[in-house]
């Protein structure tokens, strides 16, 4: 029988399968009676379930696979041309010739505007606030971003 | 059923902020809006399906009038616009058409905003108050703000605009009596919008001016822009909350995938694939042939030849129902094989309109255009070419630049088949090999690749840039289909019904002056030494100068004889495929772009589409096709 610890006054992990709040490094391994591993692996056990989950401080490999699955925002500078499909950022001027200019910023593409890049190809495609607009590549080196 | 009843009560009840001054009926209702908010759903929930679509003097940009149930009032649907201040055709348009209801007593505008995205809306609503124009606010798809947590605080907008401010489900009809009522109320928004002074009276003088500015526009356009969104997005901060996140939306992803690098591809095959089983089977085929050969060649053509078989006047008989007869020719072709062709396919577009896919198909095909020296906007005139090229020609003015506009006529005049004839192809196609179906494909499509490389770097000027926005998918109305697609129909009767009776009429006159038998003695060295076609295919040929799937259809009857073998076959298809489509084609074309131009593409047109089918049928007879099909 083991005693239970009290949750701690800043948890800092919470437990996937049954909600509960612990400070990470309680029981090992041996303790749960895993048979892969005695007691070096990366993992981190409930102390209420005793549900396994990666410790993803410990293991890069952990951490990388988990970064495949949940893609962060990427905030990046330069023309939307240059930017990678997935990026965030706030429009820094807009170039191109005036009827060009006109035309974006009638459409709401104005400096200090939120930015999303969603596809490159088959054409480029923006997001802004609740407008897609897809573009050539001319216009997109017309639009320069900075970092939100 | 109950969510709705909810809905309304809410809707109804929002209604109630700013008080209904006494009933000074609207005569004019000036609907505007952004593109895709909703603003035909509004249109026809105001006004029923009693629409009618017509050109806007001078345009060829379609406004849709109706009438208000209750006092008749004209209810105008403008085309979409973001900006009051006109840069191409279509907003030039809507600028005149609100200019026109600047101090004109009891003319309204009613702006339709998508509640999801006030910013953009308060852009034009800050410009309807420069020009001091009585106006209603109106926040239409307020479910779907809703549903994403969108809050907007109608009496603090109301306060800050200084109009009447209502919300609408204009798809389900919620909200409508709400903002017939707040008609009486309506008033010019207010217009202080801090702006710099070197800024404010040059854009002020071209909004109020209304015309495009010549050549290109002033910078200070961008900069006008600039500064009214900057205000609009300080309202629209103030007075409605952030919505939460929205990725998981089934429309949204619809969207994305639809434009997809690679899921995109699969469903553009599909969508065009409905739309040829659609329009090319059951349009071209069952319904042709239930209205064809069922009604007019059953039953009214009889009747109408048993009808003059009483006259005693053999020219008058011929005239009416001889062989290239006004009723038995000109009529029937026009009722019984167009129209439900015509009206397949205006039903498909309708839908292909309203479900958001359009600009998504100009998306994938942008770089399919860039071969021939255009962009993905083009779709939209090449796509209707499959159905009509002469109403597509009209609407090859939506592309930006002359240049643009001269290829896409030209293209069209050339290679693409309207719906008419590709049913007709399309059954010879499949009485032939399927590589030799192929050769017909790749020569046409060659052909207009190189043609639009050649032209896109003889002719001058620049092409347009490729921005285009994308509305969310939708499932469409059913109510906006119909009378978007009966309302078509009717314009395209109007318009081409008096043109097919004009044809007739003049390929009677020259069988009467027995000049189609020597033109067509005239045409063989052509048509059997080039083409090595039989002699009587110069006939069908000369045709082909009237309408191109008269022509097809004469060579279909030919080939059903077993008068043609599989080379013949295909060059003749070739051939008349890369002719103009038909002589109302080259009035448009004339009207379009002037006399020397449409001369100049027949000269260039017609001895090409010989030039290509003699090259087809030297290179078929070496690939060693032959026999009979």
């Amino acid at each position: 029988m083991t005693t239970l610890p009290l949750a701690p006054a800043s948890p800092d992990v919470t437990c996937p399968l049954c909600g509960f709040e612990y400070v990470p490094g309680g029981a090992s391994c041996r303790e749960h009676g895993c048979p892969i591993a005695l007691g070096s692996c990366a993992t981190r056990h409930c102390p209420r379930c005793g549900y396994t989950m990666p410790d993803e401080e410990k293991s890069a490999a952990a951490r990388f696979v988990r970064r495949l699955f949940r893609p962060r925002p990427r905030h990046a500078a330069g023309t939307v041309a240059e930017l990678p499909a997935g990026s965030f950022g706030v429009v820094e001027r807009i170039g191109g010739d005036p009827a060009l200019q006109a035309r974006l910023t009638a459409q709401g593409l104005a400096p200090g505007v939120h930015v999303h890049v969603l596809q490159r190809a088959p054409t480029y495609v923006i997001e802004v606030g609740e407008t897609s607009i897809a573009l050539e590549r001319r216009v997109a080196e017309a639009i320069a971003l900075k970092r939100s | 059923m109950d969510g709705a009843g909810e809905m309304a009560t809410k809707v109804e009840h929002a209604g109630a902020a700013v008080r209904e001054a006494s009933p000074s009926p609207a005569h004019r209702i000036v609907l505007l809006g952004n593109p895709n908010v909703g603003k035909s759903a509004l249109f026809n929930a105001l006004t029923g399906l009693r629409a009618t679509v017509s050109n806007y003097p001078g345009t060829t940009v379609e406004v849709y009038r109706g009438r208000l149930g209750g006092n008749g009032a004209e209810v105008i649907d403008s085309p979409g616009t973001n900006s009051l201040m006109p840069m191409s055709e279509d907003e030039q348009v809507t600028s005149d058409l609100v200019r026109s209801v600047r101090g004109e007593e009891g003319a309204v505008v009613v702006q339709v905003a998508d509640a999801k995205n006030l910013r953009r809306a308060l852009l034009l609503t800050l410009q309807l108050g420069q020009l001091e124009v009585p106006t209603v606010l109106v926040l239409n798809m307020h479910d779907e703000a809703e549903a994403r947590g969108i809050k907007v605080d109608l009496l603090g907008l109301e306060a800050a605009l200084g109009v009447p401010v209502r919300t609408t489900v204009a798809t389900r009809g919620l909200g409508v009596e709400g903002v017939l009522r707040a008609l009486a109320s309506a008033r010019a928004p207010r217009n202080h919008i801090p702006m710099p002074v070197d800024l404010a009276s040059p854009a002020l003088a071209l909004l109020t001016g209304g015309q495009a500015p010549a050549g290109s526009p002033p910078a200070v356009l961008a900069r006008y822009h600039e500064a009214l969104l900057e205000h609009a997005s300080a309202i629209a901060r103030a007075h409605a909350s952030e919505g939460g996140s929205h990725r998981a939306l089934v429309s949204r992803r619809l969207g994305r995938v639809a434009i997809h690098p690679v899921w995109g591809w699969p469903i553009l095959a599909a969508v065009l694939w409905a739309l040829f089983e659609f329009v090319g089977r059951f349009g071209a085929g069952t319904l042709v042939d239930l209205v064809e050969d069922g009604l007019f060649h059953g039953y009214l053509n009889p009747w109408a030849i048993a009808l003059f078989s009483h006259l005693p006047w053999a020219f008058g008989r011929d005239l009416f129902v001889g062989e290239y007869g006004l009723l038995t020719m000109g009529l029937s072709y026009g009722l019984a094989i167009v129209l439900p062709i015509v009206a397949t396919f205006f039903t498909a577009f309708a839908l292909l309109e309203d479900s958001g896919y359009l600009p998504r198909l100009a998306v994938m095909s942008d770089r399919v255009f860039r071969l021939m020296g255009l962009n993905g906007k083009a779709v939209l005139p090449m796509v209707l070419g499959l159905g009509c090229d002469t109403m597509a020609t009209l609407t090859a003015r939506i592309l930006p630049t002359r240049k643009e506009r001269v290829m896409v006529t030209l293209l069209l005049a050339l290679g693409v088949p309207c719906s008419a004839q590709l049913g007709v192809i399309l059954a010879m196609l499949a009485a032939v090999p399927f590589q030799a179906a192929a050769v017909w494909f790749v020569a046409v499509f060659g052909v207009m690749i190189s043609v639009g490389w050649l032209a896109a770097r003889v002719l001058p000027g620049e092409r347009g840039d490729f921005v285009i926005e994308l509305p969310p998918m939708r499932l469409p109305a059913l109510s906006n289909v119909l009378s978007k697609t009966v309302a078509r129909i009717e314009w395209y009767l109007k318009e081409a019904l008096p043109l097919f009776l004009v044809g007739t009429f003049v390929l009677f006159l020259l069988d009467r002056l027995k000049l189609l038998g020597a033109v067509t003695r005239a045409g063989e060295p052509i048509v059997k030494g080039v083409l090595g076609l039989p002699a009587e295919a110069s006939a069908a040929f000369l045709i082909g100068f009237l309408r191109r799937d008269f022509a097809a259809t004469r060579l279909f009857d030919m080939s059903r004889g077993g008068g043609l073998t599989v080379v013949q076959l295909v060059v003749a298809m070739v051939t008349i495929t890369l002719f103009i489509p038909c002589i109302a084609n080259v009035f448009m074309i004339a009207k379009e772009r002037g006399w020397r131009t449409a001369a100049a593409m027949a000269a260039f047109i017609f001895p090409l589409a010989f030039a290509v089918g003699g090259l087809v049928r030297v290179f078929m007879i070496a690939a060693g096709f032959g026999g009979a099909p």
